[in-house]
């Protein structure tokens, strides 16, 4: 009975990938007001950036509850003995506190492990995708912990911001503040440093962000996976991936929109490109 | 007095409804406190919304034993725990469910044990439990109930006297044990969330539904100032005018009349009551407004209105304040409030006064680098004849010092945005070198005497226009100049031109400016910004 991998909504995996693969997804939730959706389950992309940018309420985050990962651990036990979780930042989130507690709520025996990305988006997406792909191929729960965490100082990511606006509001802004209040318009780029939101550069138009982002990306030695993902900016995304495509074939880099629960801390405009290789 | 020596399960479900209705009255407040361990200022929502789902599984429970009935309870709360405040609060219920099994009623002792039982769960249930949160609150509270117990005995209001107390004092202690509070100068969020649900029971058990309806839970305050403000501020915190609330007593009040006629008028309204008192909580910018129509319908009580911008404002200044995060310092040279701001927000530690026929002298310069915290200082001249004064100031301090010989204003702002957190000096000296010559600049300023340079026959007091320092332009107006010089760029290859205007020019004269060059070339990103410098009219960066 091959390990199965649970994450969540976070990682932004395409529903291929997750269908494919087998992967378990669980949602954290965005409210408006006293609204709560389930992230990327009743609420689309395309509801959600409508909704951020016509709502006179901000929506928030919040954590899954333990009852989910429980039912979710409980059902995957009925088909295997190890389940590996592998959870978003436990610094920017509760969501990996509550995937621990909850296997203390679980009603079957499983052995499950639950592993702090670090990180976010598709970065934490590449760790769950190798996970479960090895998992596949028959790895062990324990070998698996160990791919992951061999993988986590491999997975990076940069990010566009159109404004930091957003970010502050959640709380999650880190050492990036530092970036606020610029009496000047310009556009911060950000990345995730041991698991908070840290300060990469900042550019004085949007094409020297993008151009950033490429930089970044394309000054690898060694790529493995790349993705370039867009919260309601899809133009400059196509443009970045084709930039990129001269590094790394076009077909294998995944193309996706982030969640609305990163898009409730990011805004609309954000562009990113994550990858997992070796500089 | 009135003594309880048993609850039901019924009377545990209503004591918990009363107890939400408590929390919502105070969830903003809550809210409001939220900085650990993520501000996100969502705390008292989130604890009010998991309540909510507790108390309707409460009424879904299969009998009224109070072992059904909290056992739906930690249900409703496992099931609807939102955020980490929802997540211990489910688990200090599973804790009170695990000791009413099988029990048709709970004395002060089950409670005690209850208690016992929620304190282990909270604890487990994280990793790394940290003290000064809702943990070190039931913790506190279950040891003060067991106290009571065996001292006192079985009244269960006296019990839970003794709980609210304990969670009062042990609210106010949280900025003790936790440093991120102590520095927000706040008391713990959850904490303050659970003390409420405490005393909202209790009042419940003393018969005070009526007076509940009008008053609000008691808010502890930190007795500690802020010493500096979270680091990361959260939402519901960013203040926004006044926050203004009161009591309106009156006759057949209509809350929806007045929900719908302020709606409009601010943000966070909140009117709550019935037909004869209304409190009213709003953050508006007019105050005035909302309180002169309130008058209209009845009278005020209870008046608070506080200015939330303030707060704002502080925190701005400190904002300002706040050099990035690294070992190295940057000096500027600069004149003028606006380029002062710009360099500021840019992260620049120290701004030296001065510019063209303004230059500072070495020892201005020495002074901005011994006052800086950092031992390696990069200084940006600003002005062609700054960069030989600060190339001198190395031999005068221990302090390693380099100088990015920025000739113009917009060679120093395009150097000091190229800064790279995590670079070491002379990387940052590189990067910004490089940085600062993809910029061109253009200064619009007087002739200060007649004369002819080349072609150009230039009249005393006529505007003329230096690119990169070099005369090249004359005209009529500031903005006949401009388009000469723009003219004579490839404008293809450019993406932002930043427009400072100067302390003797009109910001309309430059906005025209500007939407022409807008006009011309849309493909830009044109920024205009008050920059107040003396001399040059106008200042602008070509990148």
């Amino acid at each position: 009975m091959p390990v199965r991998v649970v994450t969540d909504s976070v990682a932004d995996l395409p529903p291929q990938v997750v269908e494919e693969l087998g992967i378990t997804i669980i949602p954290l939730n965005v409210r408006f007001g006293e609204e709560v959706y389930r992230d990327g389950i009743d609420l689309t992309n395309e509801q959600f950036y409508q909704r951020l940018t016509t709502s006179k309420i901000l929506p928030v985050t919040s954590v899954p509850s333990p009852g989910t990962f429980a039912e979710a651990y409980d059902k995957l036990a009925e088909e295997t003995d190890e389940i590996l979780a592998i959870i978003l930042s436990s610094k920017l989130s509760g969501t990996y506190e509550v995937a621990r507690q909850s296997i203390g709520l679980m009603k079957r025996k499983c052995r499950v492990e639950v592993v702090d990305s670090q990180c976010a988006v598709m970065a934490e997406g590449f760790l769950v995708i190798a996970a479960a792909r090895a998992a596949r191929a028959g790895a062990s729960l324990d070998e698996l912990l160990g791919i992951v965490r061999g993988n986590i100082p491999r997975v990076d990511m940069r990010a566009a911001f159109d404004t930091l606006e957003y970010l502050r509001r959640g709380g999650r802004i880190g050492a990036a503040q530092a970036f606020l209040g610029s009496a000047l318009r310009i556009h911060p780029i950000i990345t995730m440093k041991d698991g908070v939101v840290e300060p990469a550069g900042r550019a004085r138009s949007r094409a020297k962000a993008i151009d950033h982002l490429y930089r970044f990306a394309a000054g690898y030695s060694h790529l493995e996976e790349m993705a370039v993902e867009e919260a309601a900016c899809p133009d400059d995304a196509d443009l970045l991936v084709e930039r990129l495509s001269t590094k790394f074939p076009k077909e294998r880099i995944y193309r996706s929109k982030t969640t609305p629960v990163i898009g409730t801390h990011t805004g609309p405009g954000l562009l990113l490109v994550a990858v997992m290789g070796d500089k | 007095m009135k003594q309880v020596n048993a609850i039901s399960g019924q009377d545990l479900r209503e004591m918990f409804v009363a107890a939400t209705g408590w929390l919502e009255k105070s969830s903003a407040e809550i809210d409001a406190l939220n900085v650990f361990p993520v501000p996100d200022g969502d705390c008292g929502t989130n604890m009010l919304l998991t309540m909510r789902s507790t108390m309707e599984e409460a009424y879904r429970a299969p009998d009224r034993s109070v072992s059904a009935v909290s056992q739906a309870m930690a249900k409703g709360a496992l099931m609807g725990a939102r955020g980490n405040s929802g997540v211990i609060l489910s688990q200090i219920l599973r804790g009170l469910a695990q000791s009413f099994a099988e029990k048709e009623s709970f004395t002060a002792v089950d409670l005690v044990n209850g208690l016992q039982q929620s304190v282990t769960m909270a604890y487990k249930g994280l990793s790394n439990p940290v003290e000064g949160t809702m943990l070190t609150v039931i913790k506190d509270v279950a040891a003060a109930v067991q106290a009571q117990v065996s001292s006192d005995g079985g009244d269960l209001i006296s019990v839970m006297e003794s709980a609210v107390n304990a969670a009062g004092e042990s609210v106010a202690n949280t900025p003790m044990l936790l440093q991120v509070l102590r520095e927000a100068g706040v008391v713990d969020a959850g904490g303050q969330g659970l003390y409420v649900i405490l005393d909202g029971a209790l009042r419940y058990l003393r018969g005070e539904m009526e007076q509940m309806r009008f008053r609000k839970p008691q808010i502890i305050v930190s007795e500690i100032h802020a010493t500096k403000l979270p680091q990361m501020i959260a939402a519901d915190e960013v203040p926004y005018g006044y926050c203004t609330e009161f009591l309106l007593k009156g006759e057949k009040v209509k809350t929806d009349k007045i929900r719908s006629k302020l709606e409009k008028k601010g943000e966070s309204l909140i009117v709550v009551g019935d037909e004869s008192a209304v409190r009213i909580h709003i953050h508006t910018l007019d105050p005035g407004e909302v309180i002169s129509y309130a008058a209209s319908l009845g009278t005020l009580h209870q008046m608070s209105i506080r200015n939330m911008d303030e707060q704002h404002q502080d925190y701005l200044e400190m904002q300002k304040d706040r050099a990035p995060a690294v070992d190295m310092a940057i000096i500027t040279v600069a004149s003028g409030d606006g380029l002062a701001d710009v360099f500021n927000s840019l992260g620049t530690s120290a701004i030296v006064p001065g510019g063209q026929t303004m230059n500072p002298s070495t020892k201005d310069l020495l002074q901005a680098v011994e006052s800086v915290p950092s031992d390696k200082v990069i200084i940006l001249p600003n002005n062609k004849n700054i960069v030989a004064t600060a190339n001198q100031v190395q031999s005068l301090t221990e302090k390693t010092i380099e100088v990015v010989p920025a000739e113009t204003i917009p060679q120093g702002v395009a150097a000091l945005l190229a800064f790279d957190y995590e670079a070491n000096l002379s990387t940052n000296v590189q990067i910004m070198k490089k940085a600062m010559s993809g910029v061109k600049s253009i200064e619009i300023t007087r002739a200060t005497r007649s004369t002819k340079i080349g072609e150009l026959k230039i009249k005393k007091k006529q505007p003329i226009g230096l690119l990169d320092g070099d005369l090249i332009a004359t005209g009529k107006n500031n903005a006949d100049v401009l388009d000469q010089m723009l003219a004579k760029l490839d404008l293809d290859k450019v993406e932002v031109i930043t427009i400072y205007y100067g302390a003797d020019t009109k910001s309309a004269e430059a906005e025209e400016i500007s939407s022409r060059i807008r006009e011309q070339h849309p493909q830009l990103q044109i920024e205009v910004v008050r920059g107040d410098q003396p001399h040059y009219n106008y200042i602008v960066s070509i990148e």
